[in-house]
């Protein structure tokens, strides 16, 4: 066909950007730059140009308009991330259309061409030398509608545009002219032409699908012109085709999905490590943690030097040592000595260790396997550092710390000790059976009471101005007037001493039988006869009530006793386990209840249970408040101190497993955060327990000294401790029927 | 001196100086001896110079110092060169040299007072309490408190020496405070007296009692943490001592005679926070107590409000006040150190001074009447201690007593006396306050 492109133009291959631009310089420093400019602007004409154009224009324009196409979305996407793809991508696409612009060229030149063949063919009438007359190119004639002219000849000169005949003259010159059919009409040249009868002859041969004259031989023998031995080229000839020069569309298509993938993080680049299935057993490195939890930890073998020439079983003659200096390694130390002197042999057979030798590759095999080296793990952590980060001691003072008196006067274990408010005096009760009252600064005896009994409990009314002691002995409870104080307030004591005879409380049989009040015949003060042996006696502490603790008592084992009223009361009948201790809430009215287990929180307006602490222990000795009533310690059987903090929860703030042996009791310090316990291990402990107004924050509890001091009798330590109510100082009462103070 | 001579030569040259009267005089001649002589050597030279026969120790000071270390180690601390002729002035040794034949009572002995070099006073915690003559006769028997005895003070009033009687005021546990006027007339030994007056207001125990320096009142603490001023002198103060040799009297009777005598307070200083353990009052317008709320106070009479108020770490036991200008404090307390303060220095809260040599509290101290250095200090530990400010340990320790000394204090210039829980008022006596 004449539109076809000449190889020529691309005989540098396509793919080479190089000639391309090459070839575009050329072009626009040639004559086509106005057709290079037309094709910039070609999509406003597009339309236009479509109809006009001959298929290969057209096809080109098309392509164009898909490279828009295709730069469309590519605006749409263009993004920073993308940016170097997109200009890439605007560079091939100016390169496309630079080609399409060299193809245009060629077009256009083989157009050229072909128009010179036209006119050679006309003037001469052969078809080969014809060439066109009009040398505007493959330009749509449109442009030259209204011109005068149709183009230019190879002069320069103007071809004027014929005069257009009438229609109607023209369709009668057609109808009366029989040939008229024949004749063809040349817009490009603007002139008719008359095929001939050959031609019209070939016109329907090739309209039929045959070969277009008699002279062609289809099956002309192949001549292969080209030289194809030691050419590297490829078997087509073919032209490159033109889609190899476009971006492809669809490849775009799947890079703007595959870039939305990837700023999804659909896609991932970081590939996962594949993990080595087998790994270098003689490695450099150790191995790493994360094996070493799988298998054998690895330990590295001691690398051994490499054998080298002398070492081999048939080594050349020259590291043979000769015989003299084999006795001159004799002369030498034993340290320089060579340790090995190579020897000849034969044949490894000869080797005198190769009988031996697989029962020692079996052997070192078995030394590998059953005696794994195993590396010792050695935890590099300072002990200090676990240590809890606690204040020292010596920013906690005061606390007790020295014992500077000691009151001696008790003949056998002293049971129990109580403070007076102010601090003045001392009340202890002895098994020896007598109650006395020490002067606290001196360790003065002050007064001896003696009765049948031993004392198990002494408990000094917490109220200054009432110097009353409560006493246990036995089933009884006495309440003992210390004879101290002024006149009228004994005066008072004495009329609150007083017990009528008979005076029964007004309240049920049962009562009476379980409590009876009576004037103390011995000594000034009101006899509390109990059903059974009563062990703890507590005031509250405005004085007028009291608890005794009966622990056998069952369902009367908790009672309370009105001082001024003279009355008990039973307020609680059901405990589960047996009663140790029951002491009153500084503030409240509240009551706490100890029994082997747990810890009872009772309200006493309503009697109702508000609390139930579950010790943990397995049998309660003692229990103490914090005179902030919101805390509670707690000494068990087992040596274990605890810590409860009401506010908390209901179980142990701090578990303390501070004595070998039995605690006895405990005590809170009235105004100094002090508390401590007292043991059969002839120790006391004292620790600071700060509690805090702030609520966030936990107690915090140091332990801050062991007092030692106390002998052990009978297997019996420190029965009681009690500190004074006003100094950082402990009284501990001992079996070995001392009382100790502790100063700090 | 020269280096040549070695360690052993190394030599210093002294003289010695002194206060003593003639015959224990050395020549001022400055004499060489080694360096690293000690106190005792030192005494040894001076005994050898004196050759009077008879051993006498002696204590040295140099620069202010008492020769406890050997001589080369003052030097060295003091900066003092060795070249310069050393001054060493030389007393008798500051200790008790006879110790006296106990005095016993019937129950411990808790308080004591020297302050007249005729008589001792003792407290008892048999509720009495007992004058003592100079030739240790227990001349009065002080009968009318219900509890033990706490405190005890003569009043030293000077309008009141010219007729042999003087006045005395005990405090006691039973919450008062009783004034006694003590003739010093012969006669059948001991004469019981009954109080002229009952100071009862206290309502707590009183545990300390002091007379004024002019002895027209007296000033109390008491455990209900109160100090109270009281008159001590009125015109009619005599003609209630009776002589009592049976104490059979009508409980009515001796009832309705205190009522007669009884006064109240004349103020009431309040402050304390606890128990007001001791008290003094050295001049007409300052008191001094220490209380177990471990605060020392000073009060202006005047005004009745403490001035000066030193907290301490301890529950206060005793306090004095006496040294330099009388101006010194001396307290001790729940702890074995006897500390002194300076409370004319602008930092005052700490101690000039602390010796700890005790063993246990501190029940008493008590500085000497002339001396600015001397003091006397008991324990619970059974010791009574001789201070002297420049030395950092006692002079001499007195381990008379069995059981813990409630009670010292300097008596007639030259001797000590204490009494203790075992009843026993020690007198230890001839001691050379130079």
């Amino acid at each position: 066909m004449a539109n076809q492109l000449p190889n020529g133009g691309f005989q540098g291959g396509p793919e080479d950007p190089k000639l391309l631009t090459k070839h575009k310089n050329h072009i626009s420093n040639e004559i086509w730059t106005r057709v290079s400019d037309s094709s910039g602007e070609d999509e406003g004409k597009d339309p236009e140009a479509e109809e006009i154009d001959s298929e290969d224009e057209l096809s080109l324009k098309s392509d164009s308009s898909g490279e828009d196409e295709g730069k469309d979305p590519e605006a749409e996407e263009s993004d920073t991330l993308e940016d170097e793809y997109l200009s890439s991508g605007d560079d091939e696409g100016k390169d496309a259309s630079a080609a399409s612009e060299s193809a245009e060229v060629e077009n256009d030149s083989s157009g050229e061409d072909e128009g010179e063949d036209l006119k050679a063919e006309e003037s001469d009438s052969s078809e080969d030398e014809v060439s066109p007359r009009n040398t505007i190119g493959n330009v749509p004639l449109e442009w030259y509608k209204d011109e005068e002219h149709i183009g230019y000849d190879r002069d320069g000169k103007k071809i004027k545009k014929k005069a257009r005949k009438d229609m109607l003259d023209a369709f009668l010159a057609s109808t009366d002219d029989s040939k008229n059919w024949r004749k063809l009409y040349d817009e490009y040249n603007d002139e008719e032409i008359d095929l001939t009868k050959d031609e019209i002859k070939i016109i329907r041969q090739l309209l039929r699908g045959k070969t277009p004259h008699l002279e062609v031989n289809p099956y002309e023998p192949y001549v292969d012109w080209f030289t194809w031995d030691g050419k590297g080229h490829p078997l087509s000839n073919a032209p490159e085709p033109k889609r190899r020069f476009i971006p492809s569309k669809w490849e775009h298509k799947k890079v703007v999905e595959y870039i939305r993938k990837i700023r999804k993080g659909l896609i991932k680049f970081e590939k996962k490590k594949e993990e080595l299935r087998f790994y270098m057993i003689w490695d450099n490195e150790s191995a790493p943690t994360e094996k070493a939890s799988q298998r054998l930890s690895h330990i590295q073998a001691p690398k051994q030097n490499l054998p080298g020439h002398d070492e081999s079983y048939n080594p050349s003659m020259e590291y043979i040592p000769t015989q003299e200096e084999i006795n001159s390694y004799q002369l030498m130390y034993e340290e320089d000595r060579p340790k090995f002197i190579p020897r000849r042999y034969e044949r490894y057979r000869v080797i005198p260790a190769h009988e031996k030798l697989l029962r020692e590759f079996f052997d070192r095999c078995l030394d590998l396997y059953l005696c794994p080296r195993s590396r010792k793990k050695r935890i590099n952590i300072d002990p200090e550092s676990l240590k809890p980060k606690l204040p020292s001691p010596k920013d906690l003072k005061p606390y007790p710390v020295t014992c500077f008196l000691e009151y001696r006067g008790h003949s056998s274990f002293v049971l129990s000790i109580s403070m007076e408010a102010s601090g003045q005096w001392i009340a202890s009760g002895s098994s020896d059976r007598t109650v006395r009252v020490w002067e606290v600064a001196t360790g003065r005896c002050f007064r001896v009471w003696e009765f049948d009994v031993p004392v198990q409990h002494v408990a000094w009314n917490p109220r200054p101005e009432l110097p009353i002691l409560a006493v246990v002995m036995g089933q009884e409870v006495l309440v003992l007037n210390l004879g101290l104080g002024t006149a009228e307030e004994q005066e008072k004591v004495k009329e609150l001493l007083h017990v009528e005879a008979h005076s029964v409380p007004d309240d049920n049989g049962e009562n009476q039988s379980v409590v009876s009040w009576s004037q103390h015949d011995k000594h000034d003060g009101i006899k509390l006869k109990h059903f059974k042996t009563v062990s703890l006696v507590a005031w509250q502490c405005k004085g007028d009530y009291f608890t005794t603790v009966v622990p056998s008592g069952d369902s009367r084992a908790i009672m309370l006793h009105q001082l001024s009223k003279k009355q008990t009361h039973i307020p609680i009948r059901k405990l589960h386990g047996l009663p140790v201790s029951a002491i009153f809430h500084p503030s409240r009215p509240t009551f706490f209840i100890a029994t082997k287990r747990v810890v009872l929180v009772y309200d006493l307006k309503k009697i109702r249970l508000l609390k139930k602490l579950q010790t943990g222990l397995r049998e309660i000795s003692s229990l103490a408040i914090h005179p902030g009533g919101d805390n509670l310690i707690i000494g068990s059987r087992e040596g274990k101190l605890c810590w409860f903090d009401l506010d908390l929860s209901s179980q142990a703030y701090k578990t303390l497993k501070n004595h070998s042996k039995d605690i006895l009791n405990v005590a809170f310090h009235r105004s100094y955060p002090l508390f401590t316990s007292c043991s059969d291990d002839c120790t006391a402990q004292v620790f600071h327990g700060m509690v805090y107004s702030d609520l966030n924050q936990n107690p915090l509890i140091v332990p801050l000294k062991v007092l030692q001091g106390h002998k052990s009798v009978d297997g019996r330590g420190v029965m009681d401790c009690k500190f004074h109510p006003k100094q950082p100082w402990l009284f501990t009462a001992g079996a070995d029927s001392v009382i100790r103070l502790y100063c700090d | 001196m020269e280096i040549d001579g070695g360690e052993a030569a190394r030599q210093v040259r002294v003289r010695f100086i002194t206060k003593l009267p003639h015959t224990l005089r050395v020549s001022s001649a400055s004499i060489t001896l080694p360096s690293d002589v000690t106190r005792a050597q030192l005494s040894n030279v001076v005994n050898t110079l004196l050759n009077t026969g008879e051993h006498e120790v002696f204590d040295f000071i140099v620069d202010g110092e008492l020769v406890r270390v050997p001589l080369e180690k003052i030097l060295i601390a003091k900066g003092i060169s060795a070249e310069k002729v050393l001054d060493i002035e030389y007393f008798r040794a500051v200790a008790p040299r006879r110790q006296q034949e106990p005095e016993l009572h019937e129950d411990w002995v808790s308080a004591v007072d020297g302050s007249n070099p005729s008589v001792i006073l003792t407290g008892c915690y048999d509720s009495f309490g007992r004058l003592w003559n100079s030739s240790r006769l227990c001349t009065h028997i002080l009968e009318g408190h219900t509890d033990a005895i706490t405190s005890v003070c003569i009043i030293n009033s000077k309008a009141d020496e010219s007729n042999d009687s003087f006045h005395v005021t005990t405090a006691s546990k039973d919450r008062t405070l009783r004034l006694w006027k003590c003739d010093a007339t012969d006669g059948p030994y001991p004469r019981r007296i009954r109080a002229v007056k009952v100071l009862r207001e206290h309502t707590s125990a009183v545990q300390s009692v002091s007379a004024g320096p002019f002895g027209n009142m007296v000033c109390s603490g008491s455990w209900d943490c109160s100090i109270k001023l009281w008159q001590s002198d009125y015109p009619n103060m005599e003609g209630d001592s009776v002589l009592i040799k049976k104490r059979k009297m009508d409980n009515n009777a001796a009832a309705r005679e205190e009522a007669l005598s009884e006064e109240g307070a004349i103020s009431t200083f309040l402050g304390h926070t606890q128990c007001v353990s001791c008290i003094v009052w050295p001049e007409q317008e300052t008191i001094y107590s220490a209380s177990w709320d471990h605060s020392i106070r000073m009060w202006d009479v005047e005004i009745g409000k403490d001035t000066v108020n030193m907290v301490g770490g301890k529950a206060w036991n005793c306090l004095d006040v006496g040294g330099e200008s009388s101006a010194l404090i001396a307290a001790g307390g729940s702890d074995p150190v006897l500390r002194i303060w300076d409370p004319r220095r602008p930092g005052k809260l700490d101690p000039v001074y602390n010796f700890a040599s005790h063993r246990s509290w501190i029940t008493a101290c008590k500085w000497h009447p002339r001396s600015w250095f001397h003091l006397v200090s008991s324990s619970h530990d059974g010791k009574v201690m001789l201070w002297d400010l420049r030395a950092q340990f006692p002079l001499a320790v007195i381990d008379s007593h069995k059981d813990k000394v409630l009670c010292a204090d300097w008596w007639n210039g030259d001797s000590v006396i204490s009494g203790g829980a075992d009843g026993k008022l020690c007198i230890s006596s001839e001691i050379c306050i130079p």
